[in-house]
């Protein structure tokens, strides 16, 4: 198999990057630097996806020759970098956020920028990592990497409980992974081919069920924060809140899909798939703790007034239908589950990027203090509606397909059948209530502007100013209603395309992934015929709407 | 080589520098007092070059004529890393003030020749302790390593928190080290040799200890834990790390735990009659004493306010761990496993010692804020930073210092990329092999305790704001002495380096392995003719 050193480049691409970034002479030269070198490595995420076989044949792969020079013998570890569909497609998700993310820190963040961006390139890099990672070690190295950027984000350019925020988002994740390390490396003692992805699921499937139960439930220790999973998703809303936009946008787009990748990629392989008692008991455990998540986090973000934290808790519930996909076990759900990653990542990223835009002018994202801003800024107002339209799932929208393949893989999974997709479904409608309601009364209404004092600031945000460092200063009232501007509608624009295409045309992605999709569900009746009954269902259901 | 010469040439070289270095400190000059640090430094860097040399070709081991010294691969390693690591350590404690009293945290005012002389003779006595093979020996090496400590923590700073400190880590290490003594003495008693490998052919023939036996052992294991710094002899740490200088702390959190964690080491080999395979009640001991040492330093480490406390605690914790792969070794069922097990420990001592140097010298970089510590009216001529506030924003004024920090805390907490998680991943890897699933859980479980109290300290520096400048304004600003930021900077490197590069890593683990490859099994050449004949 040839080796792809492209996949070593895309990982050095922003590393070097980052280290250069840190040295720039000035804050707008590094501002710079960091969307050129954001945009180099998307534009190497391309040159990849240009390479790879989309049918399935065989990965990219680099490092599986026997002279790796990265590899650490005594403990058979090595640098093994691959990436099938699945990885190919997260990859361009992360490709495509990060430089509307940095391009969306232009104007907010001012206070030690060059630190900033070095930050985010570095999160580039430990993000790109867990992608391409087929050594488990290294998947967990990367992992854990993803923390130490997004700390330092959360907890410098963060709201005012910043502190508090990226000192519990760490803790909660930390405390989780360490479980999923020491997982990790029983699987690497044990395995005759070490840390080795491939390897290491051939040899899984010969343990015993005990074993695999263990090790199921330790990746998910790991992964189940990370996602977050209905218990222990409380570090979620309140990091989402606190963080700069971009730091949401990625949080949001890009490391919630780490646990459901690592779900995907790790604990399902590793743990479950093959032993059908254990797909009856920790399956429909898992999947108990999604519709938990789904209704709870719904109902949560009917009842917040902080913009950005409902649209965290809301979070909180889609990634609950994503993983019930998963844990559905079937092609349908786990192919619908992966598309949402991508769709979620899309439309959760741009509401994050709308609300940043909204708050840069405001200094608040009270829902109360906002109202009839349609009126005043219709540009603005269109890209918010369509977005909360994308997450709510409107048909000929990217979310609907997603969120309609997982409901249908929880009815169809033998271990969980109607009830399931039933109690999932209502999530849906409860998604549409509280987007809608929050959508009615920020966007339409009558006009009302938050109450300004003599700094520009509203009585709200000027309680969060005096700790609120890391943002930048009130532009100015006298560009309070001004609509967005060219920068940020680029910003826009490519996300609502991503959207719009994906909603057209699911089969892009669908079936592009169906092969290693297929592979892991190992069950090949229900494919490929039956993605597209979805679709026929779906123009169906389109038509009734 | 039956000579006593090379056996112990390194202890001769620190012991003649120190006994110089003990008659320079007799000159009042100022000049001397410079002059005494470049004395130990350079005999330092020649033992560590000489050790490099020795590691480096494939020697056979070396005895001396009455088989009291031993010195093999594993003796090798412990010497090259007490030097590399004692290097650091006279750099943290350079006299950089304008009279060469002290630094910003240590002031022993002008006992600089015996200061550095007392330094180098106790590292001399880890040497000692490494390559003993001999209960007397063994117990010299200890004290020789201990009793230059309990002067250094008095002297370190004329304040009565420092003597109070030395007091009590001097009768503590008294009344420890009569507790080893009297375990020393049951060994011999109940074999009547004193030479560690006849002991262990002893116990090899013996097949099960004998009660006195297993007192002895109990004994033993307790007074190390002293030195190591383990429950349930962990009381003195909080209190005698804080009220040392800093620079003292750094040596106090490295030194006494090497030597007592060779010892340990040495011991267990005895114990189990050189197989490494313990008896239920060994394991079950170290299985206890491991889980506890890592949850109790790691949750007390939680409550504390002081950041030298935090670190006295944690330093409790890194034992634990250590205790971790010390159990695994006398619990693992086939020899691969066992060699992995003591491969891990060797490694997490260099991880230890490599990361602990920044965070130290961190602290002693930063100004304390107060201008006074502990309460007392008087300003001290030493003040460094060593509590939260002192850290607060400090990451921010200073980039450098705050990232050297942030990468020694992230390495002792054990993420990616730095030389702690290939020191957590060695010592789990054993015991999971070993089947000590629980201890595995526990250990991870402390590591993300253990990532509470240091990601306050990176939060501390670089998340809160900077002090302002009134406060800062009556404490004069400390001199960034070069050798401290030189200590810092290598410190912080190596952590990196060791962490990233993976041939690097390979490199030390391979010395490790070296180092484990003739100490499992075989310490000596009647050890080794009996595992043949075995």
């Amino acid at each position: 198999m040839p080796q792809n050193v492209w996949l070593l480049i895309l990982l050095l691409v922003p590393l070097l990057g980052s280290a250069i970034c840190a040295l720039m002479p000035s804050n707008a030269a590094a501002r710079a630097w960091a969307l050129i070198v954001s945009c180099l490595t998307a534009g190497v995420s391309v040159l990849l996806a240009t390479k790879l076989h989309w049918n399935g044949d065989f990965d990219l792969q680099w490092g599986y020759a026997l002279n790796n020079p990265l590899s650490l013998e005594s403990v058979r570890f090595g640098v093994k970098l691959g990436a099938d569909a699945v990885s190919m497609w997260l990859i361009l998700l992360t490709a495509l956020l990060m430089p509307l993310a940095i391009a969306a820190s232009f104007a907010s963040i001012t206070d030690r920028a060059k630190q900033y961006y070095a930050w985010m390139l570095l999160l580039l890099f430990a993000m790109m990592g867990v992608f391409v990672a087929r050594d488990l070690l290294l998947f967990y190295v990367f992992f854990e990497l993803t923390l130490v950027p997004m700390f330092f984000i959360i907890g410098i350019w963060g709201g005012p409980e910043r502190r508090y925020a990226a000192a519990k988002f760490f803790l909660f994740t930390f405390a989780g992974s360490v479980f999923t390390l020491a997982v990790v490396i029983f699987i690497g003692i044990k395995n005759p081919g070490g840390f080795e992805l491939n390897s290491a699921i051939k040899f899984s499937q010969t343990l015993p069920s005990e074993t695999r139960f263990w090790i199921f439930l330790g990746l998910l220790a790991g992964f189940a924060v990370k996602v977050p999973l209905f218990p222990v998703h409380t570090w979620l809303p309140l990091a989402h809140t606190e963080a700069p936009t971009a730091g949401s946008v990625i949080l949001a787009g890009v490391l919630l899909k780490l646990g459901t990748y690592g779900i995907y990629k790790l604990a399902l392989p590793l743990g479950l798939v093959g032993q059908p008692g254990l797909i009856h008991q920790l399956a429909v455990f898992v999947a108990i703790l999604c519709l938990i998540g789904i209704i709870y986090g719904a109902l949560a973000a009917w009842v917040q007034k902080d913009i950005k934290k409902l649209v965290a808790y809301s979070s909180v519930s889609h990634l609950g239908f994503c993983v019930l996909g998963l844990v559905a076990l079937n092609t349908i759900g786990i192919s619908g589950s992966v598309l949402y990653m991508i769709n979620h990542g899309l439309s959760t990223g741009a509401m994050f990027l709308v609300i940043g835009m909204i708050y840069d002018r405001f200094h608040t994202r009270d829902i109360n203090e906002l109202s009839g801003l349609g009126r005043r800024m219709p540009i603005m107002a269109f890209f918010f509606v369509f977005f909360v339209f994308s997450s709510v799932g409107l048909p000929g929208l990217n979310g609907f397909v997603s969120e309609f393949l997982t409901i249908l893989g929880a009815f169809t999974a033998d271990h969980l059948g109607p009830k399931y997709g039933a109690v999932a479904a209502l999530g849906i409608i409860l998604g549409a209530l509280y987007m809608l309601h929050m959508t009615a009364r920020v966007i339409f209404g009558p006009l009302k502007y938050p109450h300004m004092d003599d700094h520009g600031h509203t009585a709200h945000g000027d309680a969060h100013g005096q700790a609120d460092q890391g943002q930048k200063a009130d532009p100015g009232h006298g560009e309070l209603s001004r609509d967005l501007n060219f920068r940020e509608i680029a910003i826009l624009v490519p996300l609502a395309i991503a959207v719009v295409v994906l909603g057209v045309k699911p089969n892009l992605v669908l079936k592009t992934i169906e092969p290693p999709v297929r592979a892991l569900s190992q069950s090949p009746a229900v494919s490929p015929s039956s993605v597209a009954q979805a679709q026929v269902v779906q123009a169906q259901l389109a038509k009734a709407k | 080589m039956n000579t006593l010469l090379p056996a112990i040439f390194p202890e001769l070289v620190l012991i003649v520098t120190a006994c110089v270095l003990f008659i320079v400190g007799v000159s009042n000059k100022a000049a001397s007092r410079r002059f005494a640090p470049v004395l130990a430094l350079v005999a330092l860097m020649f033992v560590f070059g000489y050790q490099c040399r020795q590691s480096a070709g494939d020697r056979a081991a070396i005895t001396d004529p009455f088989n009291t010294i031993h010195v093999a691969k594993f003796a090798e390693y412990i010497k090259l890393l007490t030097a590399g690591i004692g290097v650091l350590l006279v750099l943290l404690a350079w006299p950089t003030n304008a009279n060469a009293t002290g630094n910003n945290a240590l002031d022993f005012g002008h006992d600089a020749g015996e200061f550095f002389a007392l330094m180098l003779a106790s590292l001399a006595g880890i040497f000692l302790v490494a390559g003993a093979n001999d209960i007397i020996l063994l117990f010299l090496g200890i004290e020789l390593a201990s009793i230059p400590t309990y002067i250094m923590v008095s002297v370190s700073r004329p304040i009565p928190v420092a003597q109070e400190a030395g007091v009590k880590y001097f009768f503590l290490g008294a009344m420890a080290a009569a507790i080893m003594l009297f375990g020393f003495s049951y060994l011999y008693g109940t074999t009547g040799m004193i030479n560690l490998d006849q002991i262990a052919d002893k116990f090899a023939d013996a097949g099960a200890m004998t009660p006195w036996q297993q007192l002895a052992i109990v004994m033993l294991v307790l007074g190390f834990c002293f030195k190591i710094a383990a429950v349930p002899l962990h009381f003195y740490a909080g209190d005698v790390y804080q009220g040392a200088a800093t620079p003292v702390t750094a040596f106090l959190s490295y030194v006494p735990k090497t030597s007592g964690m060779v010892a340990l080491i040495k011991i267990l080999f005895v114990a189990t009659g050189m197989s490494w395979i313990g008896s239920p009640m060994l394991i079950k001991l170290l299985w206890v004493l491991a889980a506890a040492t890592m949850t109790v330093g790691n949750v007390l480490g939680l409550l504390q306010f002081n950041v030298k406390r935090v670190l006295a605690y944690s330093s409790i914790a890194h034992s634990g761990y250590m205790l971790v792969g010390l159990a695994a070794l006398v619990a693992a069922t086939d020899s691969p496993t066992r060699q992995s097990a003591l491969e891990g420990v060797l490694f997490y001592l260099a991880a230890y010692g490599i990361s602990n140097a920044a965070a130290f010298g961190v602290l002693m970089l930063l100004p304390a804020t107060q201008g006074q510590v502990f309460g007392s009216d008087e300003i001290p001529p030493a003040t460094s930073a060593e509590t939260f506030e002192d850290l607060a924003g400090q990451g921010r004024r200073h980039p450098a210092l705050g990232l050297a920090m942030a990468v020694t805390c992230f390495s002792l907490i054990g993420l990616p990329l730095t030389i702690g998680f290939f020191g957590k991943l060695l010592l789990i890897r054993p015991a999971l092999n070993a089947q000590m699933y629980w201890l595995v859980i526990i250990t991870v479980i402390n590591a993300a305790i253990s990532a509470g109290y240091y990601l306050r300290i990176v939060g501390t520096m670089f998340l809160r704001a900077e002090p302002e400048a009134a406060t800062v304004g009556n404490v004069s600003r400390p001199v960034m002495g070069t050798p401290i930021v030189a200590a810092v900077c290598l410190s912080a490197a190596a952590t990196l380096l060791f962490g990233t590069i993976l041939p690097a890593t390979q490199v030390l683990t391979n010395e490790t392995a070296g180092a484990t490859v003739i100490q499992g099994g075989r310490m000596s050449q009647s050890g080794m003719a009996r595992n043949v004949t075995r």
